[in-house]
């Protein structure tokens, strides 16, 4: 199943197509807002303020950016394999719990139990992202189908854990766990600045190094690029596709733990309200690279978090964060559309033409 | 071991498995024509999502299920028809079209839902009842499994039967999966590949419609975010299962639907196994039966490949 979304174009059209497609998302939330009877300069005010109006609105935008983002690397890295993961929500559950197995039954100093907690969500949500990976290397199955059944099994379970075997004896019955010990939890660096943001930033350039900079990158771009010919070129499909579907899943655990550490403390059964998905949109509005997908997701995290705020203060419906992402994708896909494409390179011959025609005709 | 016994010979477990099978069914058979002719559709899961709000919405609106069925259907083929645009017109991404309006379609519905009803408090709406057919319903066994169903099911048969014949006893037919195999070709024989396509995408839409509309109206009389839970996908695992026939369709949705009627059946009983496991078991059935499956079904040739006229 051949795309033709623009992984791996360059800055120049990256930039422009992306500033279009915002510019239409824009105009489409703009209608959405009017319809609602809502007023478009309160709204924006109380969105810019809820995002970065002063330390407060900036540490919970941060905060709110770092699962996404996290996650949405991983799935950007599974894209340019050629590889749809659609399975960062069951991924972020995977690793949330192996975290708060090993931050609430590990007795040692909260450092240690902090890195053992991250490692041992890699492991094992790069796991059940592993699951994807081999299923499609091995037997050919489509990840886009069982990463979303991979979302539902994990949901299951995690809900099942959380009603039973590791619920909060004083919680009153809900689904969660007991809270994390406090030097497990992952704090401030000075006043604004949460670890997790560093942890986001730390994965970016890790994804960068891995993607631009070394051979392993070169071989997930080459399968990204055609099965076929990566084949012909020697490179081991199946363990390119597999090793992705890894990265995916361990990122997207990563992002996860990075909540449970750092915001919310415990795991829930309502613990990641689609935090798999945004990540998807959120790495194609990136195109798939690391630097790319950062930014987007440091954005959407801005975004979403003044739009929650602006909830409160002046009635935006929280969903229409949502709305707005998938409809930034939709603008995407059409300034990426072959059509779209081809009728773009044909304007600039045209007007490449227009301007040669003018210089050579004499004053 | 004798309550899971009397699970299984229970009446009532088939007579869920056919009512919960049908959501499913519906999508799948929609995709078993996007498919054919080429188009994969990942949207399908939107669709429904739309089209069980809007099943409810309409419902709520004039009172009256069947205005609801239609706008849901309305809901639904526009998704279809914006997914038929970028896809078969402007040859856009077709995989990332349908995540795309799968993430539109579940904040759209999780916005108008509060926009509409004061805090997001979904009425029950009226919905189509259990039909209790003389005569059929009175048949021993299957009179309850079969008969005593929604006007769905009666739909679903139908729709199967001429799925079967216009897919494959129509000229229809073969010029539409003609341009699920080569659109070249097809085109250069004087099919339009893009008429088709935008034919088969709306009949896609329409059928998901069914299913979601059946989701809220025909089972639950009521809407709640993300509804379908994964349903779309799974009627997408469905259609490889069932190797693109739409008869096959209907076993493959069975298979999941048994699971589920199942799960739901145990919790309410007094076995005791967890009930959260076992709501995973159809998503685990479902996987384990497409891995053993699949390979062993060819599907159409130029399935998911853009295609633009030069």
């Amino acid at each position: 199943m051949g795309g033709s979304f623009g992984f791996g174009e360059g800055v120049g059209a990256l930039i422009a197509r992306t500033s279009i497609a915002l510019a239409g998302a824009a105009l489409v939330g703009a209608l959405v807002l009017t319809a609602a009877g809502l007023d478009l300069a309160t709204t924006w005010e109380a969105i810019y303020e809820g995002a970065i109006g002063d330390e407060l609105a900036i540490r919970n935008s941060l905060l709110e950016a770092v699962p996404i983002t996290i996650t949405a690397i991983g799935v950007a890295i599974a894209f340019r394999a050629g590889l749809f993961n659609l399975g960062g929500q069951g991924q972020i559950y995977v690793g949330a719990l192996a975290a708060v197995l090993v931050a609430l039954y590990l007795h040692a100093p909260g450092a240690v139990v902090i890195a053992i907690a991250l490692v041992a969500s890699m492991l094992a949500a790069g796991a059940w992202g592993g699951i994807a990976g081999v299923l499609r290397a091995r037997l050919g199955l489509s990840e886009i189908i069982t990463t979303i059944m991979l979302n539902f099994i994990a949901f299951w379970l995690v809900s099942y854990l959380v009603r039973g075997p590791i619920q909060d004896p004083e919680g009153d019955g809900y689904p969660y766990t007991r809270e994390i010990p406090e030097p497990v939890q992952l704090g401030l660096i000075g006043d604004v600045v949460p670890v997790g943001a560093v942890l986001m930033l730390a994965v970016g350039v890790a994804a960068w190094l891995l993607m631009d900079r070394s051979r392993f990158g070169l071989k997930i771009k080459a399968l990204g690029e055609g099965e076929a010919a990566s084949r012909f070129a020697g490179i081991a499909v199946p363990r390119v596709t597999i090793v992705a579907m890894v990265i995916a899943g361990a990122l997207g655990g990563l992002g996860g733990t990075a909540s449970l550490l750092g915001v919310q403390h415990r795991l829930s059964d309502f613990f990641s309200p689609g935090w798999g998905f945004d990540a998807v949109a959120t790495a194609l509005i990136g195109r798939g690279s690391p630097i790319g997908t950062l930014v987007a997701g440091v954005f959407i995290g801005f975004l979403r978090s003044g739009i929650q705020t602006a909830e409160g203060t002046a009635e935006v419906p929280a969903a229409l964060a949502q709305i707005l992402l998938g409809v930034v994708v939709l603008f995407l896909i059409i300034a990426n559309a072959d059509l779209v494409v081809r009728l773009g390179r044909r304007l600039r011959q045209r007007l490449a033409r227009g301007r040669g025609e003018a210089l050579e005709r004499p004053a | 071991m004798s309550d899971l016994l009397d699970i299984f010979t229970s009446a009532a477990l088939y007579a869920a498995a056919i009512r919960l099978a049908l959501p499913v069914f519906f999508a799948a058979l929609g995709e078993v024509f996007a498919e054919r002719s080429g188009l994969v559709n990942v949207g399908l899961e939107g669709m429904m999502l739309m089209a069980a709000f809007g099943g409810v919405l309409g419902s709520d609106l004039t009172g009256s299920p069947m205005m609801g069925l239609l706008l849901g259907l309305v809901f639904a083929l526009v998704i279809a028809a914006v997914q038929a645009f970028v896809a078969v017109n402007l040859g856009g991404d077709q995989i990332v079209s349908g995540i795309a309006l799968n993430i539109t379609a579940l904040g759209l519905t999780a916005y108008l839902s509060r926009a509409i009803w004061e805090g997001g408090n979904v009425p029950q709406v009226n919905g189509f009842p259990t039909l209790d057919p003389p005569i059929l319903s009175d048949i021993p066994i299957l009179g309850p499994i079969l008969f005593e169903q929604s006007l769905f099911v009666y739909i679903a048969a139908v729709a199967v039967a001429v799925s079967w014949w216009a897919l494959t006893r129509t000229a229809w037919g073969l010029r539409l999966r003609a341009c699920g195999e080569d659109p070249r070709a097809s085109d250069s024989l004087g099919i339009d590949v893009i008429r088709v396509r935008w034919q088969t995408m709306l009949i896609c839409g329409a059928l998901a419609g069914l299913g979601g509309a059946f989701l809220s109206l025909g089972s639950l009389f009521t809407f709640s975010d993300a509804m379908t839970g994964g349903r779309g996908f799974i009627a997408l695992a469905v259609v490889i299962i069932a190797s693109w026939s739409p008869v096959k369709a209907v076993w493959a949705s069975l298979l999941f639907s048994l699971c589920e009627a199942f799960a739901l059946r145990v919790q309410t009983s007094d076995i005791e196994l967890p009930a959260e496991l076992m709501l995973a078991l159809p998503y685990v059935v479902t996987l384990i039966v497409y891995a053993v499956i699949v390979g062993r079904t060819a599907m159409p040739a130029a399935l998911g490949r853009t295609y633009v006229r030069e």
